[in-house]
């Protein structure tokens, strides 16, 4: 056990910092506090995007990748030092995640070789892509999806919806999960394709978030053609990708949950002392019980870490999603606490921040639910970490 | 950064479970509970393991997580993590320094005043003294106009002790009237006050994870035994759930605990708070982990039959011991809102 970096690992820290000072949009510094939500209507932002490209352009888009990649075949620590420092500066990579956190990592464990050549661009931000999990009959069982593929000759023929499908409306492939063998049990019948989302017989219709954004749609397939080339990984094989996929977003998801969870901390003490209870013992002790909280999942954080890093499975990362993701609801409640009679007020002239406390409020809803709920997280630590029968 | 534990911590661990699993079984802290003298042959087996109190905090951590593991009863705690901890920041003598290091004196502190709080004071009454009655040397904090001096005087056990009683006989607590007693020789900078303190905050906070982690481990191993409706009670998800929240949050415990002790081997700036926040979430799980488990064990869990109130016990007594949660959770709030 060590506290300090090595020095390689300062090396890196100094030149990824020379990199930020240097580079960093205006725009990030304040878009993107809280819930990590641009502002403005684009669903994209066009600065994010370039951003985006640039970070990959300069081997800073997924560093412990190749060059030709967006990387620098960067340590596993080093990919902590360079999360931690980004979530720091409250600087991001990009708000489309899927392109770049799944769908990439995926097709590079799954894919075949042609497959593998639509990775840099899904890095890079250059093709946008949507995930096709959740249907309207499956959602935390994920494997009791329906939306069919039948292959007649060399094409399949897709039919069903999807649904809470995020970035839909402007993307333009899909990693969609299709139920490939009506007869086979339901985790043994399910393959993944690759969707062009311009091919006839696929409609959107966008959803509106809580907060007022459409950000997600529903997405129809009629007889949708998708070239049998199109088909990730095995025939029936789509159900090992799907525990890969969502663990290639869990790596790394940690820092921000800490980090953001951290932010909130500092806000909400800014907060108590604008409104004049940052004498109030029984408010002091809450935002202290949320740092002991946020500080303590950092270590809990560093240490899957370190089991990661040494290529044992770490179970902290379905606790760092579950403690995160709630612990960030319970802040900003207690955020809204302290506003007291202006908790819910959302204008201008008399909201705090405009709203900001009651608007992320709402929006860390989705981070209980999405990616697995909290249930469903308790569910795997008893019964894949504790060893619990299953229910 | 690494969190990994070195082989020799592994071996260090694995080496203290092993051994207190042999010598202080739940019997040896029942019988304790009414005979003081068991804790004497297993202070004989761990001064060996005195040393650990001059060198590294981490290791001092793991081997204070598996004694609060057993509620191992006797003075490993007072005169290891407390006394030892107090004589090397204060670079007192060194012969005294190096007898307690090799197990071969037990000394213990003397800091809170009546009001409980581990905070030099001018009270003449000092309280919750860790096992007093079996240390022969005992460290005297006083805070006086000109600082805080540190008296440290032999025989304690000769002296006018009052037992303070907690639910908890493990360890064990006594006031005491210094009257005249206090000489003031050694001056204790504000420096090694805080380094004392720091360390002696994470030294709890690992006894008392580890005491979380056993009543978690017991309850768990309950829920896969104990059968109702024709099936295991931890199969039921309102069970599970309640084990999976248990768990997180004594590994975060856990966690910040190697954090904080990591902190203070390497001097760093962040050690105050990190060793309030380690003590503030052992003091959360040890909570939880008794709530949960004893709901979780329901009817057997209220018995003295049973062992898990030993561990209830000690849990709960380690909460309040060098400040309550609530205490360091304002001294985390004072760092935060300054
Ligand atoms: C903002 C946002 C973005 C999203 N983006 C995408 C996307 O891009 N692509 C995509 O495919 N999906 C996406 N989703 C969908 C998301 O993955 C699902 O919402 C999630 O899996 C839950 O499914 P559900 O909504 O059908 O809820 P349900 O599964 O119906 O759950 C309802 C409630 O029942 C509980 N529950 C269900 N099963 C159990 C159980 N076994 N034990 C205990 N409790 C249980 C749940 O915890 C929840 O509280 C997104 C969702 C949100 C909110």
């Amino acid at each position: 056990m060590k506290l300090e970096w090595t020095e390689p690992d300062q090396q890196f820290l100094s030149e990824l910092r020379a990199f930020l000072d240097e580079h960093t949009p205006v725009e990030a510094a304040n878009g993107f506090d809280f819930q990590g939500e641009a502002n403005g209507d684009a669903i994209i932002a066009p600065w994010l995007q370039a951003w985006q490209a640039k970070l990959f352009d300069n081997g800073w888009m997924i560093p412990g990748f190749p060059p030709e990649l967006g990387g620098r075949n960067c340590t596993p620590s080093q990919t902590m030092i360079y999360l931690e420092e980004l979530s720091r500066r409250r600087v991001p990579r990009a708000t489309h995640f899927p392109g770049y956190a799944i769908v990439g990592p995926s097709l590079l464990e799954y894919g075949n070789d042609d497959q593998k050549t639509l990775v840099s661009a899904a890095i890079r931000g250059d093709t946008i892509w949507c995930i096709g999990m959740s249907e309207p009959d499956a959602g935390s069982d994920l494997a009791g999806l329906t939306t069919r593929a039948d292959l007649d000759g060399d094409t399949f023929i897709v039919n069903g919806q999807k649904v809470w499908t995020s970035y839909a409306m402007v993307a333009s492939k899909c990693f969609c999960y299709v139920r490939t063998d009506q007869q086979a049990p339901k985790h043994k019948g399910i393959s993944l394709l690759i969707i062009d989302m311009d091919s006839p017989g696929i409609e959107v219709r966008p959803l509106t978030h809580i907060n007022g954004q459409a950000e997600f749609a529903e997405v129809f397939f009629t007889d949708v053609h998708v070239p049998v080339c199109n088909l990730v990984g095995e025939l029936n094989g789509g159900w090992a990708i799907t525990q890969g996929s969502l663990a290639h977003e869990r790596a790394g998801l940690w820092v921000d949950g800490v980090a953001r969870l951290e932010q909130t901390v500092t806000s909400l003490v800014e907060l108590a002392k604008a409104n004049g209870c940052h004498d109030d013992v029984g408010v002091r002790r809450k935002i202290a019980a949320m740092h002991e909280l946020a500080s303590s999942l950092r270590s809990l954080g560093y240490k899957g870490f370190a089991s990661y890093a040494q290529g044992s499975s770490a179970p902290e990362h379905s606790y760092m999603k579950l403690a995160s993701s709630e612990a960030g609801k319970a802040a900003f409640e207690l955020g809204m606490e302290i506003l007291g009679p202006y908790g819910a007020v959302t204008d201008a002239l008399r909201g705090a921040e405009n709203g900001r406390w009651v608007n992320s409020f709402y929006i860390s809803f989705a981070n209980t639910i999405a990616g697995g709920s909290s249930e469903i997280q308790r569910n795997i630590i008893a019964q894949r970490v504790l060893g619990l029968p299953r229910n | 950064m690494d969190f990994s534990l070195t082989s020799e911590q592994d071996l260090l661990a694995t080496t203290a479970r092993n051994l207190l699993a042999k010598q202080c079984p739940p019997a040896l802290v029942r019988s304790h509970v009414t005979d003081r003298s068991v804790q004497a042959p297993l202070w004989a087996c761990l001064r060996d393991y005195a040393e650990l109190g001059r060198n590294n905090c981490t290791d001092l951590c793991i081997f204070l997580e598996e004694l609060g593991y057993v509620a191992a009863p006797g003075p490993f705690f007072a005169s290891v993590a407390l006394f030892a901890g107090l004589l090397e920041s204060l670079d007192a003598d060194s012969a005294l320094r190096d007898a307690t290091a090799a197990g071969e004196i037990v000394g213990t502190v003397a800091v809170a005043g009546l009001n409980g709080f581990w905070v030099p004071s001018d009270d003449l009454v000092k309280s919750f003294i860790v096992d007093a009655d079996i240390a022969d040397h005992i460290a005297l904090v006083h805070a006086t106009d000109s600082g805080v001096v540190v008296t440290v005087l032999t025989n304690p056990g000769e002296r006018a002790l009052t037992p303070v009683s907690t639910v908890d006989q493990s360890r064990r607590f006594f006031e005491w009237d210094t009257g005249d007693e206090i000489g003031g020789i050694i001056p204790c900078s504000p420096e090694a006050w805080s380094a004392f303190i720091d360390r002696s905050h994470v030294a709890i906070a690992a006894d008392m994870v580890g005491t979380a982690r056993r009543l978690f481990d017991m309850t768990l191993h309950y829920a896969k035994e104990r059968e109702q409706f024709g099936k295991p009670i931890g199969s039921f998800q309102a069970i599970q759930h309640k084990l999976a929240d248990m768990s997180l949050v004594v590994e975060r415990a856990r966690a910040s605990v190697q954090y904080a002790s990591m902190t203070v081997d390497a001097g760093s700036a962040d050690r105050t708070r990190a060793c309030h926040v380690a003590k503030a979430a052992a003091g959360r799980a040890a909570r939880s982990a008794l709530l949960e488990g004893i709901q979780i064990h329901g009817g057997i869990g209220y018995t003295e039959e049973h062992d898990l109130h030993l561990f209830m016990r000690r849990a709960t007594a380690s909460e309040y011991l060098l400040g309550p949660t609530s205490w360091h959770l304002d001294r985390i709030s004072d760092e935060i809102f300054a």
